[in-house]
């Protein structure tokens, strides 16, 4: 697979992830408008840890998320590496935030 | 320091929308920082020539459609260098374009958790496939609404068309609401028509 759609791919199995939690509203993208939307839509803490790895993954992916003139340019530096290690970081705090939803349901 | 600043894109074509944004491109020397890439589209000098040497789809873009905005020196750098070389990788290009529609449309009908993101990449696929193909068969067009506006027009609605440019929208930017699930059940029937069409058109480029 090209690395344009490789990138697509990484962020789609990204969001996935994000998604597979339940939330008033769906993280659309990982372009910083529509994570500003989704944090205020879930009134999610800007400094909590789920926030800072989506945004941080955002960023790594800045050219597929935010913008679409030069998409097919293939102009992007490998991050792969780098995408990997954060999404299983995303994981474990998407885990903990939905063990911390169960907990309260409990109640 | 040296450096131009373009408008390209929607504005430079009159298509403003509310959902439209303005894209600008600042053309800089390697270690300017003084650009938001949140703001702009920013691209060395360097990276610009080698951009008009592959005669890539944004090369052609930025050469047929930008409007001068500041030059550091009163020239238009871009109408300076010239137009770029030939398009030749229209097929190639083409062929990835529909294989991310292939990836978007399975994703969206096998219970997708993120069919807002889906349905803005198959957009993407969609209007990208039509414009690299307009560009290779030398008559470009790079509207939002090129698949609609080519020779070889994508058989999709106005109003399906519409809904995957908000969906686009609404994954770029974060404004607007999502289809319905009645909107989206239309959709995916029509979006079935668009494997035919990107065979067709992948079949016409040389």
């Amino acid at each position: 697979m090209n690395e344009f759609n490789s990138r697509i791919t990484a962020q789609r199995k990204i969001l996935e992830v994000v998604n597979s939690s339940e939330w008033d509203e769906e993280l659309f993208s990982l372009a910083s408008k529509a994570i500003d939307r989704w944090l205020a839509s879930n009134r999610i803490d800007r400094k909590s840890s789920i926030a800072i790895i989506v945004r941080e993954l955002g960023a790594k992916l800045f050219f597929l998320a935010n913008k679409s003139q030069e998409q097919i340019t293939d102009d992007y530096r490998s991050i792969s590496t780098e995408l990997g290690n954060l999404t299983s970081q995303l994981e474990k705090s998407i885990s903990i935030h939905n063990l911390h939803a169960d907990s309260i349901d409990l109640k | 320091m040296k450096n131009h600043i373009y408008a390209f894109g929607s504005v430079c074509r009159g298509e403003v929308t509310l959902g439209s944004d303005v894209d600008l491109l600042a053309c800089i020397e390697e270690g300017d920082d003084r650009f938001s890439n949140e703001l702009y589209s920013i691209y060395t000098y360097d990276r610009i020539i080698q951009l008009w040497e592959q005669g890539n789809p944004f090369a052609w873009h930025l050469a047929l459609e930008s409007r001068l905005i500041f030059s550091f020196d009163g020239n238009d750098y871009i109408k300076e260098i010239g137009m770029p070389k030939s398009y030749d990788l229209g097929k190639q290009d083409c062929e990835k374009f529909y294989a991310l529609f292939r990836d978007s449309y399975d994703a969206l009908i096998n219970d997708s958790n993120s069919k807002v993101f889906n349905l803005s990449s198959i957009f993407l696929s969609i209007r990208n496939a039509a414009t690299c193909y307009s560009l290779s068969i030398g008559d470009p067009v790079f509207s939002r609404q090129s698949a609609l506006m080519i020779d070889t027009p994508a058989p999709l609605s106005a109003a399906t068309y519409d809904l995957l440019e908000k969906s686009r929208i609404l994954a770029t930017r974060g404004i607007g609401n999502k289809v319905s699930q009645s909107e989206l059940d239309h959709i995916i029937v029509e979006l079935a028509t668009v494997f035919n069409w990107m065979e067709k058109i992948i079949g016409k480029v040389k």
